[in-house]
């Protein structure tokens, strides 16, 4: 792995049951720091799966994978929390909690890792007047549209300045405003953060203005488009 | 309206496994003073050849609890009216020694029976009369009632826990989509489950303080007024201070353990 390395993947298979029913077989790939990522590929070809093995909600089947300097098939729940606390994820269909305001959506990594209540109603604040939602600030995610909701996800996702951002079709649902906010946003961080930024998609969009790697899952292999 | 419903939903089962505990801790206590009182009432008439003693009595059977020895001289002045005092003299020393008995604790008519028959054995005793019409009749209807009221009790239980296993399917749908997203997040299992814990515990809290109001009340002003003999003589029994105590320990051991597995069956499934 080299120093930059971000995730490390060496013939990495993901499986939700057996060998033979493997979603992704000898998988190798490195993303290193400040790397912009699309990983394209068919509906069903696993692309989720392989997202859901970056923030270990699944353990590899077998082979080799490194997040942020931890191993994913060893790794302890401690480790695993510590891990999840300093990543930011982004799903299709938001996962906003609704019951709670946009604010404490937004501030809910902040929450988690016991900010004091201050530095949490700030860097909401900051955040949604970002992505453009800060007179929805007190409001339920139930009361925006989709497009909104999303972007309230994507303001949770870097309220707490993640070393890692994964998103899982984040702009799948959403109008042309709402996507181009979205991918607006990204950019910055990636440019001005150095923060690496994966993103799993059908489509990657036309206008991009930052440099990007793209990788495509095809036969249960990932492999890189240059 | 929602907040009241979250908790209503739980406090009400609650308050009905404590209100059935608290019928369960008033009736013990009042049984057991019924009990004294029917043991204290008791009394079998020991009739001797020889004097006999408390310790010789208690080697024989150690439910004797006291005796009194009945004089023989107003027994003999009652059946020697008209006789010569030398007469008197001679019954007196026939008659046998009779002896009031009371028990250590209140005793259902077999074990009456084994004492009697412990009692009998001994040389010294010509026989023993237990009285045992009245004290059977009162001691079945004793049990009885008392079988009555725990049947009633632990139906109560028995419904009231059903209802607390409803809500906690309801907790689960409830706070699933949020615990999860938390987990996702990196949330710990305590900060996951705070906020049920919260509920739970200002329930556990809010019914254990609400029973013991409502039996205060009936304690000082409901009690006395109530021209039910029994309960006005027992008013100290209805209610206890501990007794407060004794429903929070209780109350906060069920939400905690139903909480406990509602969040267990929620653990992640990696």
């Amino acid at each position: 792995m080299s120093n930059t390395s971000v995730i490390n993947a060496s013939y990495l298979n993901l499986s939700y049951h057996d060998e033979s029913s493997e979603i992704i077989k000898d998988a190798s790939f490195a993303i290193n720091k400040g790397d912009f990522v699309f990983i394209t590929g068919p509906s069903g070809s696993g692309k989720s799966t392989l997202l859901k093995a970056l923030y270990g909600k699944l353990k590899p089947f077998s082979g080799e994978l490194n997040v942020g300097g931890l191993d994913m098939n060893e790794i302890s729940n401690k480790n695993l929390q510590k891990l999840r606390q300093n990543l930011g994820i982004i799903f299709q269909d938001y996962k906003l909690i609704n019951e709670w305001s946009v604010e404490k959506n937004v501030a809910l990594p902040l929450i988690i890792a016991g900010y004091s209540k201050d530095i949490q109603h700030t860097q909401a604040k900051r955040l949604l007047t970002h992505v453009k939602l800060l007179e929805h600030i007190y409001k339920t995610p139930l009361e925006l549209s989709g497009g909104e909701q999303q972007r309230v996800g994507v303001a949770r996702a870097l309220s707490k300045n993640p070393f890692l951002i994964l998103a899982d079709e984040p702009t799948g649902n959403l109008d042309e405003y709402s996507s181009n906010v979205i991918w607006d946003l990204m950019e910055n961080t990636c440019e001005q953060l150095n923060t690496t930024v994966v993103v799993v998609t059908h489509k990657i969009p036309n206008i991009f203005s930052i440099p990007y790697r793209h990788l495509i899952i095809e036969n249960r292999g990932i492999y890189e488009i240059h | 309206m929602k907040f009241i419903k979250n908790h209503i939903t739980f406090i009400l089962p609650l308050m009905a496994v404590l209100i059935g505990l608290e019928f369960y801790f008033v009736f013990e206590r009042t049984t057991k003073n019924y009990e004294e009182g029917l043991k204290n009432n008791y009394s079998m008439l020991i009739v001797a050849h020889d004097k006999v003693d408390i310790e010789y009595l208690q080697s024989l059977n150690s439910h004797i609890a006291t005796i009194e020895e009945v004089k023989k001289d107003s027994i003999v002045d009652e059946i020697s009216k008209g006789l010569k005092d030398s007469s008197k003299a001679s019954l007196s020393k026939i008659l046998p020694h009779f002896y009031n008995t009371k028990l250590d604790t209140y005793l259902s008519m077999d074990d009456i029976s084994t004492i009697k028959a412990d009692l009998e054995k001994s040389n010294k005793i010509k026989s023993v009369e237990t009285f045992d019409n009245s004290h059977n009749s009162t001691y079945k209807l004793f049990v009885f009632l008392k079988f009555i009221f725990k049947i009633f009790i632990l139906f109560i239980g028995i419904v009231s826990f059903f209802l607390i296993f409803k809500q906690m399917e309801v907790w689960s749908l409830t706070h699933k989509d949020r615990m999860n997203i938390m987990e996702i997040f990196g949330a710990p299992l305590f900060l996951r489950s705070a906020v049920m814990y919260r509920i739970a515990v200002t329930d556990a809290f809010f019914s254990s303080i609400f029973i013991s109001l409502v039996f205060v009340y009936l304690k000082y002003n409901w009690a006395s007024s109530s021209g039910i003999e029994i309960l006005m003589r027992n008013r100290e029994l209805i209610f206890e201070f501990g007794d407060f105590f004794k429903m929070l320990g209780i109350s906060l051991a069920i939400v905690i353990t139903s909480v406990y597995l509602v969040v267990s069956n929620m653990k992640d499934e990696r």
